[in-house]
């Protein structure tokens, strides 16, 4: 028999019992809806992040804390950890802190462009002379030279400057009053902070303010999508000092922690070493997306073992089908045999039935999948991923779609042997005088 | 001449040691190219074991076959498969049809078997369903014909490869008087036209006597064979 018609009879006798392999192949469809599915969303997801980072830039910028503080971390998390002795040179949590002398050593290797603390702002409002109306905000200082920043109007605040300089969003531009991004360019805001020392003594009137010039607007993004107002180093130090004016300096510098910057990024693995050290460790855009990506392909991970599961209980329903459709077509084997069919030939046409039956359970399986993919996308744009037209949260890659679907049916094909062999090994004689 | 096939010495044995049972013993026999041999015997007697060893779909416990001077036992198993392929027909009393498929594939299922291409499978099949007056039916679903139309299937599916020999166990063993003469008379026409050897297993004395040569078995011994007399050397 040729394979041709050995596929095609396989196939044919596949539909001989349509509500049997239907049931046969929903199963084997759950577990390659989930894996066909799983295997979308991670394609779709990394592609994003990829495409993300290389829109962002960031090369080069780092974030730098104590190496302390990783063993802190870690040590926090263990039980029982052995009481260390007080050192009143270093104090509490000296180690963990940047110093100015560290961060003058820090700058001192080579390859680093700039190092600043970097200040946790808690400003209470910003306004504007258009309006009456204050507003919550957040602040932060971003070392801004290797990010590509989407701006609608404008340009980035100089972290060169003198000037205390602000980036808008788009979301603040109607609240504070301006028609368009153009408008805004160049116009005063102003940012109320408290006065840490001031409060203690006068609760009711400790807050001061500082006025900004706006450079630019942001646009939407993912840069924007923590929805924090990006501004220049002589604000973010402005801002600083006048709140921590009054404070003894030691308590300031307990908030020391992490120190952000620019380092050049073909230096980058000597910088760590170097840093390493002198007891620092580095953080790089790179690194923060590689956890989130670790943590993205666990989920995906156990997901994808969920369908293999669902395979397995699959290829056990393959099994028994297979046994059923053996028992039932004991005379037809016993016919084929008699009229000259070989054993192999036997065997191939009941193991290429288990795995037609893969076959069309990971077909209906990709087709559902795409389906769902397909409809995700379209919720996800209208809601969540409303700003990034561009993001397909499930991406079906022809390659992946082919390798799942070789592997469900080898699965099947694997599951097929058992039965395939009794078929394969029937007697002519006994089997045309079953009853 | 020589003949097509000659049986030695054979001897099938059932089961083992205590519970062995003898289906056969000792039989010997020559059967000539174009003879109408009809195997007789009440049910037990071993005629239909005798079949399946003359057709190679079992293996004898003692003794040899020989087809066409060859013997048996030489045979690889896909030489055997290709020999009952491409040689032989089968015709059974219970027809063993794919009944939800169509006649025409149900007789070009040994052409499938042998590889033979599409086009000239098809062209055959239909052949072997008008030389049994069903190529009308041809599409039909082989569920959908009476009990002598699908012994008439199966003679065509018997002759579809253009065989030597023809092994029919009961043919006519579901049919009515009637269709049941029909169905031998196109076996006996094959014989005739096409010089096909008939081998026929039945316990129907009217059918056996229409046979040039009846062989009677019981318990697995032969009493009496009409036969050509079998050569000299053969029978101890």
């Amino acid at each position: 028999m040729r394979l041709i018609d050995i596929i095609k009879t396989a196939n044919h006798n596949l539909f001989q019992n349509k509500i049997r392999t239907f049931l046969t192949i929903l199963a084997i469809f759950i577990g390659s809806f989930t894996i066909v599915l799983n295997t979308a969303i991670n394609t779709g997801v990394n592609s994003f992040i990829d495409k993300q980072i290389e829109s962002i830039g960031g090369d080069g910028f780092v974030e730098v804390f104590p190496a302390a503080m990783y063993e802190q971390i870690n040590s926090a998390m263990q039980s029982g950890t052995a009481a260390t002795e007080y050192n009143s040179d270093t104090g509490a949590a000296a180690s963990s802190r940047i110093t100015d002398s560290d961060l003058a050593k820090l700058k001192a290797v080579q390859g680093v462009k700039d190092l600043k603390i970097f200040h946790v702002l808690s400003p209470e409002w910003i306004t504007s002379d258009q309006t009456k109306q204050q507003y919550n905000v957040s602040l932060e200082y971003l070392p801004t030279e290797n990010f590509n920043v989407d701006l609608s109007a404008g340009r980035m605040p100089d972290n060169n400057s003198d000037q205390k300089e602000i980036l808008l969003t788009e979301d603040y531009l109607e609240p504070l009053g301006f028609a368009t991004a153009e408008d805004a360019i160049g116009r005063t805001v102003t940012i109320g902070f408290k006065q840490t020392a001031l409060c203690y003594t006068k609760p009711s009137d400790c807050i001061s303010t500082v006025k900004a010039t706006i450079t630019g607007v942001q646009a939407p993004g993912i840069l924007a999508m923590s929805g924090e107002l990006h501004i220049n180093y002589a604000l973010d130090d402005a801002i600083y000092t006048k709140s921590m004016e009054g404070v003894p300096a030691e308590t300031a510098a307990q908030s020391n922690i992490i120190a952000v910057g620019n380092v050049n990024p073909d230096q980058l693995s000597q910088i760590r070493d170097d840093f390493e050290k002198l007891g620092f460790s580095i953080l790089t855009i790179d690194d923060t997306v590689g956890m989130i990506r670790t943590f993205l392909n666990v989920v995906l991970i156990v997901f994808t073992i969920f369908g293999a599961i669902a395979l397995l209980a699959a290829s056990i329903g393959i099994i028994n089908t297979l046994f059923m459709s053996v028992q039932e077509r004991t005379r037809e084997i016993g016919l084929m045999k008699a009229l000259g069919m070989g054993s192999g030939k036997i065997f191939l046409l009941f193991s290429l039935e288990a795995a037609l039956l893969g076959f069309w359970g990971s077909v209906f399986g990709i087709a559902v999948s795409v389906v769902a993919g397909i409809i995700g996308n379209g919720v996800a744009h209208s809601t969540f991923l409303a700003d990034f037209p561009t993001f397909s949260l499930a991406e079906f890659t022809p390659l992946n779609v082919i390798i799942i679907t070789l592997t469900i049916m080898l699965v099947a094909f694997v599951s097929g042997t058992l039965p395939a062999l009794k078929a394969a090994r029937k007697n002519p004689i006994d089997a045309l005088r079953y009853e | 001449m020589k003949p097509l096939i000659e049986v030695t010495n054979l001897s099938k044995t059932y089961g083992k040691k205590s519970t062995a049972f003898r289906a056969l013993k000792d039989i010997n026999l020559a059967i000539h190219e174009g003879e109408t041999v009809a195997i007789v015997g009440k049910s037990g007697s071993g005629k239909s074991t005798l079949m399946h060893l003359l057709a190679l779909l079992d293996q004898p416990t003692t003794g040899t076959i020989k087809i066409n001077d060859i013997n048996s036992h030489k045979l690889k198993q896909r030489q055997l498969n290709r020999l009952r392929n491409r040689e032989f027909g089968f015709v059974f009393q219970q027809f063993f049809m794919n009944a939800n498929d169509t006649v025409l594939n149900n007789v070009l299922l040994p052409l499938k078997i042998s590889g033979t291409r599409r086009r000239t499978r098809k062209k055959l099949a239909l052949e072997a369903l008008k030389t049994v007056g069903l190529d009308d039916k041809a599409n039909n679903k082989a569920n959908d014909l009476s009990g002598g139309q699908k012994q008439r299937v199966c003679i065509a599916r018997a002759i579809v490869n253009n065989p030597k020999i023809i092994f029919a166990d009961e043919p006519t063993g579901n049919l009515d008087s009637v269709t049941g003469d029909k169905v031998i008379k196109l076996l006996f026409d094959l014989n005739k036209q096409k010089n096909v050897t008939l081998i026929i297993v039945t316990h129907d004395l009217e059918l056996a006597n229409k046979c040039r040569r009846q062989i009677h078995l019981k318990d697995g011994k032969i009493t009496k064979d009409t036969g050509v007399k079998p050569q000299k050397g053969a029978k101890k």
